[in-house]
C-alpha cells in the first residue's frame, strides 16, 4: 500500500526574469521513503530544496510538506525538517561541541547529546577542537552529525558524501538506513549514482529544471538485462506472462527487459533456440545517460540552424 | 524565545573583539579628551572672554565662562570618535545579511526553525547595545578621567550620558541603512561601499555647512540639513538650549524607519546560496 504523500510540490516553478532554474515541478515524497534527487549541477535540485525550505519564494506553483506551505508557513516546515546544505560554512571560531550546541540552541536545545555521540563514535570526530582547524569532510561530518540527530520527520540532504572518505560515505549510507528504519522521510541529493542506487526508494531525474523521471528503484531492482543471441538470427516469440521485453537490438544479439519471477523465465530459456546469453541488472548508471548521456535528447534545446 | 537568544550570544561572541577594541579606544578618547580640557580649560575661559583664539570653540555655541562640561564636550567632535562608532555601525549594517549570504553561513541558520523576524531583531540587539555599549565607553572613560585631571566643575556621569546617546543615536541611522541595503544584497562589499559613501556625504555635507565663507550661501542650509552629523551637538546635548530631545529623536527615528524597511525587505527575500 502506498504511504501518503509527506512532501508535494505542485506546478513548482522558480524564474529569475527569462531564466527557469525550475519549471513546473509536479510531484510528491511519500512518508518514510528515501527519495533520490539526480541531476547534474544547474538541474534545479538545490532550488527545489531551497524552496521546500521557505528559503526562496517559488514564482508559480506551491509546495507543501505536512501540509504547510513551505513559502508562508517556512518556519513550521523548517521544524519538522533538518537540512544539511551543499555548501556549508560553519563559524571557525567555534569548537566542534560548540557549533552543534549552536545548531541545537536553534531548535531549542534539542538532538545535542545525541549529535555529539554521533560525532563522537560514528564519525570520530574531536569536539574540543576549533571547527576552523577541522578540514572539510569534518566539518561535514559534523553537520551531518547534527542532521540525524535532529528530531524531526524529514531530513534533506544536499550532497551529503561529497567531502567524505569511503568509509565515512558508509557511516552515512548507514545512518539513512537507520533513519528510515525510525520512520523518518530522507530526501538525498547527490551526483554519486552508486549511493542513490543502495539506498533510495525512488529516485527523480531533473534536468534543466524540468522532471523527466521517476524511478521506483524496488522495481528497478527487480530488473533483469538478457542480452540474447539466438540461433538462426531470429528471435521467437515471447510468452506475454514472461514479462519479457526488447529493449534494443545489438547486431544479432538482443537486449532484452525482464521484470517477472525467474523459474518461468529459466524454464523458456532451456526451451528456447539459444545460442549465446549472459544475464545482469542494470545500474542506475545507464537510466540516467538517458537523460543525461551523449545521445539523451533535450527537447528544451534550440534545434541547431 | 530560545533561539533567539541563542543568536543573540552567538552574536555577541562574533562582535567581541571588534567591540572591546571600539569600547577600549573610546574609553581612552574620553579619557585623554579630559586631560585635554583639564590643560587648555583656563586658556579657553580667557579666549571666550577675549573673544580672541579657539574660534572653533566659539562656534559651537560656547558662551563666557561655561561650565566645565561644555569645555569638555567641545573635544566629542572629535573625528575619531565619529569613525569609531560609524564604523561599527555600518560594519555591523552591513554584515548582517549579505556577508552572511556571501559567506554562506545564512544557510546554517535559517535552515534551522528560526524566523526572519527573529533572526534580524538579534541583528539588530545585539548591534544596538554594542553601539550603547561603545557610547558609554566613552562617557565611562571621561568620568574616570575627571578624578585623575583638575576641572573647575567636575560633570556628574548622567550628564556625560546624554552626549554619549546622542553620539549612538547619530550611529543608529547609520547601522539602520546599512542594515538595509545587506537586507537586499548577496554580498558584503557593496552595502558596505554604498553606506561609506552615504556617511562620507553626510559629513562632509556637515563640514561645508560650517565653513564661515559659506555661512550666506543659500545651499548652505541643505547642506546643513542633508548631514545627519547636523544632529549630533554633544555642547548642546549637556546645556541648558538644547535641541537635544528633537535631535535625539530624528536620529532614532530615522533609524528606525530604516530597520523596518530591512525587516520588510528581509521577510520578502530570497535567500539564495552563498554568491
Amino acid at each position: 500500500m502506498d504511504r501518503p504523500p509527506l512532501i508535494v510540490s505542485d506546478g513548482l516553478t522558480k524564474a529569475y526574469g527569462p531564466t527557469f532554474a525550475l519549471r513546473d515541478l509536479s510531484m510528491d515524497v511519500r512518508q518514510g521513503e528515501v527519495y533520490g534527487l539526480l541531476g547534474p549541477n544547474g538541474s534545479g535540485k538545490t532550488t527545489t530544496i531551497r524552496l521546500w525550505l521557505g528559503l526562496m519564494r517559488p514564482t508559480r506553483g506551491r509546495a507543501t510538506i505536512f501540509g504547510h506551505d513551505c513559502w508562508r508557513g517556512g518556519l513550521q516546515v523548517r521544524r519538522l525538517v533538518s537540512y544539511l546544505p551543499g555548501e556549508l560554512r560553519m563559524p571557525g571560531s567555534l569548537s566542534g561541541l560548540g557549533v552543534l550546541k549552536f545548531l541545537s540552541g536553534l531548535r531549542d536545545g534539542e538532538g545535542l547529546d545525541r549529535a555529539a555521540a554521533i560525532a563522537e563514535r560514528v564519525m570520530k570526530l574531536d569536539l574540543r577542537r576549533k571547527v576552523r582547524k577541522y578540514s572539510t569532510g569534518m566539518k561535514q561530518k559534523l553537520a551531518l552529525a547534527q542532521a540525524f540527530a535532529d528530531p524531526v520527520d524529514v531530513l534533506i540532504l544536499d550532497e551529503p558524501t561529497s567531502a567524505l572518505d569511503p568509509s565515512a560515505r558508509l557511516d552515512v549510507m548507514n545512518l539513512i538506513r537507520e533513519a528510515k528504519a525510525q520512520g523518518q522521510t530522507v530526501v538525498f541529493s547527490g551526483h554519486v549514482l552508486s549511493e542513490i542506487e543502495a539506498v533510495c526508494d525512488r529516485v527523480a531525474i531533473l534536468r534543466r529544471g524540468r522532471l523527466v523521471h521517476v524511478e521506483d528503484m524496488h522495481a528497478r531492482r527487480r530488473l533483469r538485462m538478457l542480452l540474447v543471441r539466438f540461433a538462426g538470427g531470429a528471435a521467437p516469440p515471447f510468452p506475454e506472462e514472461l514479462g519479457l521485453s526488447v529493449r534494443k537490438t545489438e547486431g544479432p544479439a538482443l537486449l532484452l527487459e525482464h521484470r517477472g519471477e525467474l523459474a518461468p523465465l529459466l524454464r523458456w530459456l532451456a526451451t528456447a533456440p539459444v545460442e549465446d546469453l549472459a544475464i545482469g541488472t542494470e545500474d542506475l548508471h545507464s537510466l540516467y545517460n538517458q537523460f543525461h548521456g551523449a545521445e539523451a535528447v533535450d527537447e528544451d534545446e534550440e534545434p541547431a540552424r | 524565545m530560545k533561539p533567539f537568544w541563542t543568536l543573540v550570544r552567538k552574536n555577541f561572541h562574533d562582535v567581541r573583539w571588534s567591540l572591546f577594541l571600539s569600547a577600549a579606544a573610546l574609553a581612552a578618547l574620553g579619557w585623554l579628551l579630559v586631560h585635554v580640557a583639564s590643560l587648555q580649560e583656563t586658556r579657553i575661559r580667557q579666549a571666550l572672554s577675549n573673544g580672541k583664539g579657539f574660534n572653533w570653540v566659539r562656534q559651537m555655541g560656547l558662551d563666557a565662562d561655561p561650565p566645565s562640561i561644555e569645555i569638555m564636550m567641545a573635544f566629542w567632535n572629535h573625528p575619531f570618535i565619529i569613525l569609531v562608532v560609524a564604523m561599527w555601525a555600518i560594519g555591523r549594517g552591513s554584515n548582517a545579511v549579505s556577508t552572511e549570504i556571501e559567506r554562506g553561513t545564512l544557510d546554517m541558520v535559517m535552515s534551522r526553525p528560526v524566523s526572519r523576524s527573529s533572526y534580524l531583531a538579534s541583528q539588530v540587539l545585539t548591534s544596538t547595545l554594542g553601539l550603547l555599549l561603545i557610547a558609554a565607553a566613552l562617557a565611562a572613560g571621561a568620568y574616570a578621567a575627571t578624578f585623575y585631571n583638575i576641572l573647575k566643575v567636575p560633570p556628574p556621569f548622567w550628564l556625560l550620558m546624554r552626549p554619549a546617546f546622542n553620539l549612538a543615536a547619530l550611529a543608529f541611522p547609520m547601522y539602520g541603512y546599512a542594515l538595509l541595503l545587506s537586507s537586499f544584497d548577496i554580498v558584503r562589499w557593496r552595502p558596505l561601499t554604498i553606506a561609506s559613501v552615504l556617511t562620507l556625504g553626510g559629513f562632509i555635507a556637515r563640514v561645508i555647512s560650517v565653513i564661515p565663507v559659506f555661512k550666506d550661501s543659500v545651499w548652505q542650509p541643505w547642506a546643513e540639513r542633508a548631514s545627519l552629523f547636523t544632529l549630533y551637538n554633544p555642547v548642546d546635548a549637556v546645556s541648558e538650549r538644547s535641541r537635544y530631545d528633537f535631535d535625539v529623536a530624528v536620529l532614532l527615528g530615522l533609524g528606525s524607519a530604516c530597520i523596518a524597511l530591512a525587516f520588510l525587505a528581509f521577510a520578502t527575500r530570497d535567500l539564495p546560496a552563498n554568491a
